[in-house]
């Protein structure tokens, strides 16, 4: 190639990162900002922040079932005050625990390997100080999506009920509000952590549910008022009023 | 048996240097150091104590690291020697086109297992260094780490025979983290497809390399205890019984392959 067509190259280069630059600025400003959240996480992910937590709260219930990968929603949907007991919830298992699929009429032998590679002996459960390896998980899981306000209610409730840290638990109420101001769930568990059946501080307690109480009838004022979900929040919220006013008399 | 051991060991010399002077363990290493570090100082929450988080993640790179390295190693057999064309050197002298093949193999293994024992080694290290101890069942996730390490190079040789080297390391990849993650469900995706795909699934879910066999890092992270003796002998002849059929195709591969 010689000079002038160099020249002539370089012109086109020039011209064309020209338009390409005015083009994009121009449709930049128009384009919607739809990336909701804040940070790169947001930018980068955008909505499979919400997949990435689901797996990683996913991981924690693996966790808590010693490693195995149950397949069924135990943390997720949870209800602490239906089946908790000394451990996270009240199941069933089977007895065999087979969790490789449906029964076959011949002998997979592939399958039994596995089930006896991948399968411990003994089902464990995480309990006590060592439902702490379950953290970094749900760390990770409202990280990507600190709007998963199941991911955040079930950190706090393996901080207050299973590792037993009041601190901790409410360390990590304190950042869900921080990103999901008077969510009404976060609100009751900060009341029931500072309630603590009873022992605790009332004054605090009862704010934090009357909080709850508020929150909630704003958001069925918002969305309705025969949100289910949102009615049970309120009236569990305010169930725990009605008892602190009961202690109260009684005292 | 005294002149193929000396060949052998020749072989095994090669891939060794070749494998350590290109300082992929050590780029490894230090991309594994990058991850690790950080997520070691990680509090969540600012509570302290947890730890199966760092050995999972660690034995998952482990076992990245490791399947990078075999399928590389397997690919680098022969394609190099066929392009500089220093197959012909090696094959006047007085050895076969198998015996060529087997030798390569070892080697290559070899060199496997040893940045694979490397990497054992870091992660053992880390566990003591965070306090914590040998667990029961390391012996056995090594063993049957090193077998499919094996089976991978053996995969990866098999391919670099038949097809280009982008498409044999994408394949070989495709294959093995395939069967490592999804393998002991393939029978449960079958039962939702129509019959023609279901038999292909089912036929993928009986010939493909069963990658998850080996696989021990729940045993090791959450303290399961060791596999049963008989289980583990199955799965060991099973690597075995995988990598000689693989290698024999290997031997036809290379023994109609025109030079």
């Amino acid at each position: 190639m010689n000079a002038v067509g160099r020249v002539l190259v370089t012109l086109c280069g020039i011209a064309l990162v020209w338009c390409l630059v005015g083009f994009c600025s121009r449709d930049v400003e128009r384009m919607p900002q739809v990336v909701k959240g804040e940070g790169a996480l947001a930018v980068a992910f955008g909505d499979a922040r919400e997949t990435i937590s689901q797996a990683c709260v996913h991981k924690a219930d693996s966790y808590f079932h010693g490693g195995i990968d149950m397949e069924c929603d135990h943390l997720g949907g949870h209800h602490h005050d239906d089946n908790c007991k000394d451990g996270f919830h009240e199941h069933d298992h089977d007895e065999d625990h087979d969790h490789d699929g449906a029964e076959h009429d011949f002998f997979d032998p592939w399958r039994w390997i596995n089930s006896h590679v991948r399968a411990p002996d003994v089902h464990r459960h995480l309990g006590g100080g060592e439902a702490v390896e379950m953290m970094p998980w749900f760390w990770a899981s409202v990280k990507a999506d600190p709007h998963n306000i199941e991911a955040w209610t079930t950190t706090w409730y393996i901080a207050n009920n299973m590792i037993k840290d009041k601190g901790l638990a409410l360390r990590v109420v304190a950042e869900g509000l921080e990103k999901n101001p008077d969510d009404p769930e976060l609100l009751i568990c900060r009341g029931r952590t500072i309630y603590d059946n009873g022992r605790g501080e009332f004054a605090a307690a009862r704010e934090a549910f009357s909080a709850a109480v508020a929150s909630a009838g704003r958001m069925l004022q918002r969305v309705g008022s025969s949100d289910e979900h949102i009615l049970q929040i309120r009236d569990f919220a305010q169930a725990y009023l009605d008892e602190m006013a009961k202690r109260g008399a009684r005292q | 048996m005294k002149l193929f051991a000396r060949q052998t060991c020749a072989l095994v010399k090669l891939s060794f240097i070749e494998l350590w002077r290109r300082n992929d363990i050590f780029a490894l290493v230090l991309l594994g150091l990058a991850l690790m570090v950080p997520l070691s100082m990680a509090t969540p929450f600012g509570a302290d104590g947890a730890s199966r988080y760092l050995d999972e993640m660690a034995l998952l790179l482990v076992w990245g690291f490791s399947l990078f390295i075999a399928l590389g190693a397997g690919q680098r057999l022969f394609p190099p020697e066929f392009e500089s064309r220093t197959i012909y050197p090696l094959l006047a002298k007085p050895i076969s086109r198998g015996r060529l093949l087997v030798g390569k193999y070892i080697g290559a293994v070899a060199a496997s297992w040893s940045a694979l024992a490397f990497f054992y080694v870091l992660f053992v290290a880390s566990v003591l260094v965070r306090g914590g101890g040998f667990p029961s069942e390391m012996p056995q996730a090594i063993v049957l780490h090193f077998a499919f390490v094996a089976l991978a190079v053996a995969v990866s040789l098999l391919g670099s025979l038949i097809v280009t080297a982008s498409a044999n390391l994408s394949l070989s990849a495709i294959v093995l983290v395939g069967m490592f993650f999804f393998g002991r469900r393939l029978p449960e995706y079958a039962e939702g497809l129509n019959p023609a795909l279901s038999w292909v699934v089912k036929t993928i879910y009986a010939i493909a390399p069963h990658a998850e066999f080996f696989d021990m890092r729940q045993r090791l992270v959450h303290g399961w205890g060791a596999v049963d003796g008989g289980v583990f002998v199955v799965v060991l002849a099973y690597a075995v019984v995988y990598i000689a059929i693989l290698l024999s195709l290997a031997s036809f591969a290379l023994g109609r392959k025109r030079l």
